[in-house]
C-alpha cells in the first residue's frame, strides 16, 4: 500500500509516497534525490548508508522510511551550512581521510555524532565510534587523524 | 633530488571536496529516463547439469521487458573474455548445459523495477542434475576428481604423474636445485595454505547501459579502466569499438576486481534487447557469489641453506585455487623474492575448482606466494638463530638500480627493531614484498585556458589520488598554481588512450604522459612570453601563474595574458599532448614490521604495532603514498589474520557477507606508521 509521508531532512520537508517496505535509504536516495548517502551491503554491516536520526547515527538500509517520520534527519548534504564546510569535512580533506570516497559520507556523519556527544574524544574513542563504518582504502589512519583534528578545532573554537 | 614547488607536497586531493560533501557521482547515483533494472538468476549448486530452463512465467510477469539466457543469445555471444587482468577468462555469458560454481549466471532479467526483476528471477524454472563438486585444489588435480571443464586434457605433474583440472602450468628451472640441496647444511620444507580473499570494495559492481537505434552503446560504469571495458564489450558483443562510449563514474574502490565483464556486458545485452537503458547493481551477496576474488594457494616450498645463513636453493610447487577460470601460476615466481638464490625451480598450476572465477587483487598472486615465502624465511632465521632482518640483508640481491637494503634498514630503524622488547605473549615479525611499476601506453592532453588555468584531459580512472598527482606534475612543469589545475576525466569518446588503473601503472605511465604534455605547454608559454617580454626563453622563470625575466622581477606577464596573446598568434591557443609507451621501471620493495600480542585462551592475534617502509622513487604526494601503504597494511592484516572465503565441501560459500567475511574495522587496527624511502630510480 502506498502511503504519503513527510521526511524532514537537513531542515527541509520532503513529501513523498512510500510503501511499508520502503527503506529509509531508498527514500533518501531515490525519492528525495539525495544521493550522497551510499549503499554498500544492505545488511547494516558496512555503514555506508549512515545518516543521523535525531542526532544518532543509524543504518538507513535497516530502517523503514515510515519509521523516520517526525524525526530530524541529517545526511551528508546537510553538513555544510551557509556555504561553509563543517570542520570534519575540512579535516578529512586536509588529512587525506578519504580515497575512493564511498564510505566518506557515512564516516563523517558517524564522526559528527561522536563529536556532538563527546567533543574531545580519545583516539580509542574515535576508533570505537567509527567501528561500524567500513573503509577498505585507508586503513583508517588518516580518518582517525582527521577526526581528532576536527575535535581540536571545534573545542578550541 | 630535484628542487620542486608542488611535487612532493601534501596537497589535498583534487576530488576531496566532492567526496566530503556527497556530491561525487557514483554509477548507482544515476537515473536515466525510462531506465530498467536488471537482476540475475544464479545457480544454487556448484556443479550440476542443466536439464531444462523455462522462462515463460518470468516473461509473462507484468513489468518484465526481457529475459535473456544463453539459448536466446545463440550465434551472437559466444564468450566473454576478460584479458585485463592478464588472466584470460573464457566462458559463456550464461550457463546453459552445465553450471560449474554456485552463483553462476543462468539468466538475466530487465524489468521496470528492481523488485519486479527479482520476482521474475524467482519465476524461472531450472531443472538440475547434481554432480559431485571439488573445492580443494589438491583434490581437484588428482585423477578421478570431478572434471570441471570437459575436454581439458590431463597434464604431467611435478613428479610425472598426470594431473587433471589444470588450466595452465608455469615451470621454471634455473641451476640445479637437487645438487644444491645435497650441498646444503639444512633443508626446510613447508606447506602453506592461503585462502581466497575478496577485494571487498565498499561500492559493489555496477553499470548502466543504453543503446541507440543505430546500435551505438553508452555505458556508465564503475571501472578501473574505461578502455578495458570498451574493448571487452567490443570483443564479446561484436560491436566496433568506435560505436561504444564508456563513461567512468567515480569508482568506489576496485583493488583489481573492476576491469569489466562482471555486470557491464549484461547491462548492454539487456539494453540491446529492450531498447531502454538498463541498470545493474550487484548486491553484496552477489559480490561473494560471482565477483572476481583473489585465488587461494596451496604451496610447498623447499629451501636449502648453508650454516651461515646463505640460501643455496629453493623449489616450490604451487596449486592455485583459481575457480572455474583465472590465473595465479605466474606469480609462483615471487618465491624468489628480492633474494639472490643461485638455484631455483618452481612449478605453478592454475587449478580449476567449483568456485567463482578469480581476478586481480593488489599485486595479483603476490600476497599469496610472498606470504608463504617470507613466513618460511622467518622460520629458517629462527631455526638458525639468525636475526630475521640480518638474514634477509645477507641474502638480498643487489644491483645498480635497486637498493632493497636501504628500505629494509629504514623500517627496522623506525620500528626500533634493534632494541626491541616484548612482554608476555608478544612477538615481532618482519616481511618484505616486491613489485615493479606497471608500464603501458598512455596519453594525455593539457590545455592552458584564457584565464591562465590549466586543464588536463585524460582517460585515467582515479581511485588512489592519481588525478591529484597528475595535477601536481602539470603544475610543477607549467608554473600554473596547483589550485588552478583541473583534471578532466574523459570518456572513451573524448580522450586518447589510457591504461587501466592497476598494477601500479598510472603515476608512472600516465604521469610521464602528463609531464610530456605539460612540457609542450611550457615550451609554448616560453615562446609567447619571450615575444611579449622581449627576452630570451632561457632567461624566463615560470612560477606562481607568472612568467618573469630572471633577475628583473618587474618584467613579468601572467599566464592568463600569455594564453590570451597566444590565441592571437599564428600558433594559436596553447595546448600540449604527451604520450608514453612501455618503458622499464626498476623493482622496488615494501618492508613491514609488526608487533603482535596473542590472547592465550582464544588464540586471537592483536596487531599492536605496524611499521611499513616503501621505496616509492619520488613521492609526488607523500600523503597519497602513505594512504596506499596504510590501506595495503590494513588489507594485509585482514587477509593474514581473518579474511577467507569459506566453502562447504559441496561448493557453497558459507560467508557471503560482511558479517561473516570480516574486513578490518577501525577497532581492529593499531595506528599504522609509514616510512617513505625515496630511492631515485
Amino acid at each position: 500500500m502506498k502511503t504519503p509521508i513527510t521526511l524532514r531532512i537537513n531542515g527541509q520537508d520532503y513529501e513523498i509516497v512510500v510503501e511499508g517496505r520502503t527503506r529509509l535509504l531508498d527514500a533518501i536516495r531515490d525519492l528525495c534525490d539525495l544521493t550522497g548517502t551510499k549503499e554498500g551491503c544492505a545488511t547494516g554491516d558496512c555503514g555506508a548508508c549512515t545518516v543521523l536520526m535525531d542526532g544518532q547515527p543509524i543504518a538507513s538500509c535497516l530502517t523503514f522510511a515510515m519509521a523516520a517520520q517526525g524525526k530530524e534527519l541529517t545526511t551528508i548534504e546537510g553538513l555544510a551550512r551557509d556555504g561553509r564546510l563543517h570542520p570534519l569535512q575540512e579535516e578529512f580533506m586536509r588529512h587525506g581521510g578519504l580515497q575512493c570516497g564511498i564510505c566518506t559520507p557515512g564516516m563523517i556523519l558517524s564522526a559528527k555524532a561522536l563529536l556532538d556527544a563527546n567533543p574531545r574524544p580519545t583516539r580509542e574513542e574515535v576508533r570505537f565510534a567509527l567501528a561500524g563504518n567500513l573503509c577498505r582504502c585507508t586503513g583508517y589512519q588518516k580518518i582517525v587523524e582527521a577526526v581528532l583534528a576536527a575535535s581540536e578545532r571545534l573545542s578550541t573554537g | 633530488m630535484v628542487d620542486t614547488v608542488v611535487v612532493g607536497q601534501r596537497v589535498p586531493r583534487v576530488d576531496a571536496l566532492d567526496k566530503v560533501t556527497g556530491r561525487a557521482k557514483y554509477t548507482a547515483d544515476l537515473k536515466l529516463p525510462g531506465m530498467l533494472y536488471g537482476a540475475f538468476l544464479r545457480s544454487p549448486h556448484a556443479h550440476a547439469r542443466i536439464k531444462r530452463i523455462d522462462t515463460s512465467k518470468a516473461e509473462a510477469l507484468p513489468g518484465v521487458k526481457a529475459v535473456l539466457t544463453q539459448a536466446k543469445l545463440a550465434g551472437r555471444v559466444a564468450k566473454i573474455v576478460d584479458e585485463a587482468h592478464g588472466t584470460a577468462m573464457d566462458f559463456k555469458a550464461f550457463a546453459d548445459t552445465k553450471v560449474t560454481y554456485q552463483g553462476e549466471k543462468i539468466a538475466a532479467v530487465a524489468a521496470v523495477s528492481r523488485e519486479i526483476a527479482e520476482e521474475a528471477v524467482r519465476l524461472i524454472e531450472v531443472e538440475y542434475e547434481l554432480l559431485p563438486a571439488v573445492v580443494d585444489p589438491r583434490e581437484a588435480v588428482r585423477p578421478g576428481a570431478p572434471i570441471i571443464h570437459e575436454g581439458l586434457k590431463p597434464c604431467p605433474g611435478p613428479d610425472g604423474t598426470p594431473l587433471v583440472n589444470v588450466l595452465r602450468v608455469v615451470d621454471r628451472v634455473e641451476g640445479d636445485v637437487e645438487d644444491a640441496f645435497a650441498r646444503s647444511d639444512y633443508i626446510f620444507e613447508d606447506t602453506y595454505v592461503i585462502p581466497r580473499a575478496h577485494q571487498s570494495y565498499i561500492e559493489p559492481q555496477v553499470a548502466i547501459a543504453e543503446v541507440d537505434p543505430a546500435g551505438r552503446v553508452t555505458c556508465w560504469t564503475s571501472t578501473q579502466g574505461i578502455f578495458s571495458v570498451r574493448n571487452n564489450l567490443a570483443r564479446t558483443l561484436d560491436i566496433p569499438p568506435h560505436k561504444i562510449n564508456v563513461i567512468g563514474m567515480t569508482i568506489g574502490g576496485g583493488f583489481g576486481a573492476k576491469f569489466g565483464g562482471v555486470v557491464d556486458t549484461y547491462a548492454v545485452m539487456l539494453a540491446q534487447a529492450t531498447g531502454r537503458p538498463v541498470k545493474i547493481v550487484y548486491t553484496r551477496e552477489e559480490e561473494f557469489l560471482d565477483g572476481r576474488p583473489a585465488p587461494g594457494l596451496v604451496i610447498t616450498i623447499k629451501t636449502g641453506v648453508r650454516k651461515d645463513g646463505k640460501i643455496l636453493a629453493r623449489k616450490a610447487i604451487a596449486f592455485w585455487d583459481v575457480g572455474v577460470q583465472g590465473g595465479g601460476a605466474g606469480a609462483t615466481q615471487r618465491v624468489r623474492g628480492v633474494y639472490d638464490i643461485p638455484n631455483i625451480e618452481f612449478h605453478g598450476y592454475d587449478v580449476a575448482t567449483n568456485k567463482p572465477p578469480t581476478g586481480a587483487y593488489r599485486a595479483p598472486g603476490g600476497p599469496q606466494a610472498t606470504f608463504a615465502s617470507e613466513a618460511q624465511l622467518n622460520k629458517i632465521a629462527h631455526a638458525l638463530g639468525l636475526d630475521p632482518v640480518e638474514f634477509r640483508l645477507m641474502n638480498m640481491r643487489e644491483g645498480p638500480e635497486v637498493d632493497f637494503k636501504k628500505t629494509l634498514r629504514a623500517v627496522a630503524d623506525a620500528a626500533g627493531w634493534w632494541s626491541r622488547t616484548k612482554g608476555p605473549n608478544e612477538g615481532w615479525g618482519v616481511a618484505i614484498g616486491e613489485w615493479t611499476n606497471g608500464s603501458a601506453a598512455s596519453s594525455a592532453v593539457c590545455s592552458l585556458q584564457e584565464d591562465g588555468s590549466l586543464k588536463i584531459f585524460s582517460g585515467l580512472m582515479d581511485i588512489t589520488g592519481t588525478d591529484t598527482a597528475m595535477a601536481q606534475i602539470a603544475a610543477e612543469v607549467t608554473g600554473v598554481s596547483y589550485d588552478r589545475v583541473s583534471v578532466v576525466r574523459g570518456d572513451t569518446n573524448s580522450v586518447p588512450m589510457a591504461p587501466g588503473s592497476g598494477g601500479s601503472m598510472i603515476t608512472f605511465s600516465m604521469g610521464n604522459a602528463v609531464k610530456r604534455a605539460a612540457e609542450e605547454v611550457r615550451q609554448r608559454i616560453l615562446e609567447v612570453a619571450s615575444d611579449m617580454l622581449e627576452a630570451r626563453p632561457e632567461d624566463l622563470d615560470l612560477r606562481d601563474n607568472r612568467v618573469t625575466v630572471r633577475g628583473a622581477p618587474d618584467r613579468a606577464v601572467t599566464l592568463a595574458e600569455v594564453a590570451q596573446q597566444a590565441a592571437k598568434t599564428t600558433g594559436g591557443p596553447i595546448a600540449g599532448k604527451g604520450s608514453f609507451a612501455r618503458e622499464p621501471s626498476a623493482t622496488t620493495i615494501a618492508a613491514q614490521i609488526v608487533k603482535v600480542e596473542v590472547e592465550p585462551d582464544s588464540g586471537k592475534v592483536w596487531v599492536r604495532r605496524v611499521v611499513g617502509s616503501l621505496d616509492c622513487g619520488r613521492a609526488i604526494n607523500p600523503m597519497a603514498v602513505e594512504g596506499q601503504m596504510e590501506g595495503g597494511a590494513a588489507q594485509g592484516i585482514g587477509w593474514g589474520l581473518w579474511e577467507q572465503m569459506v566453502y562447504a565441501p559441496d561448493g557453497r560459500i558459507l560467508n557471503p557477507g560482511f558479517l561473516d567475511y570480516h574486513i578490518p574495522t577501525a577497532l581492529d587496527l593499531p595506528d599504522i606508521e609509514s616510512v617513505l624511502v625515496e630511492v631515485p630510480t
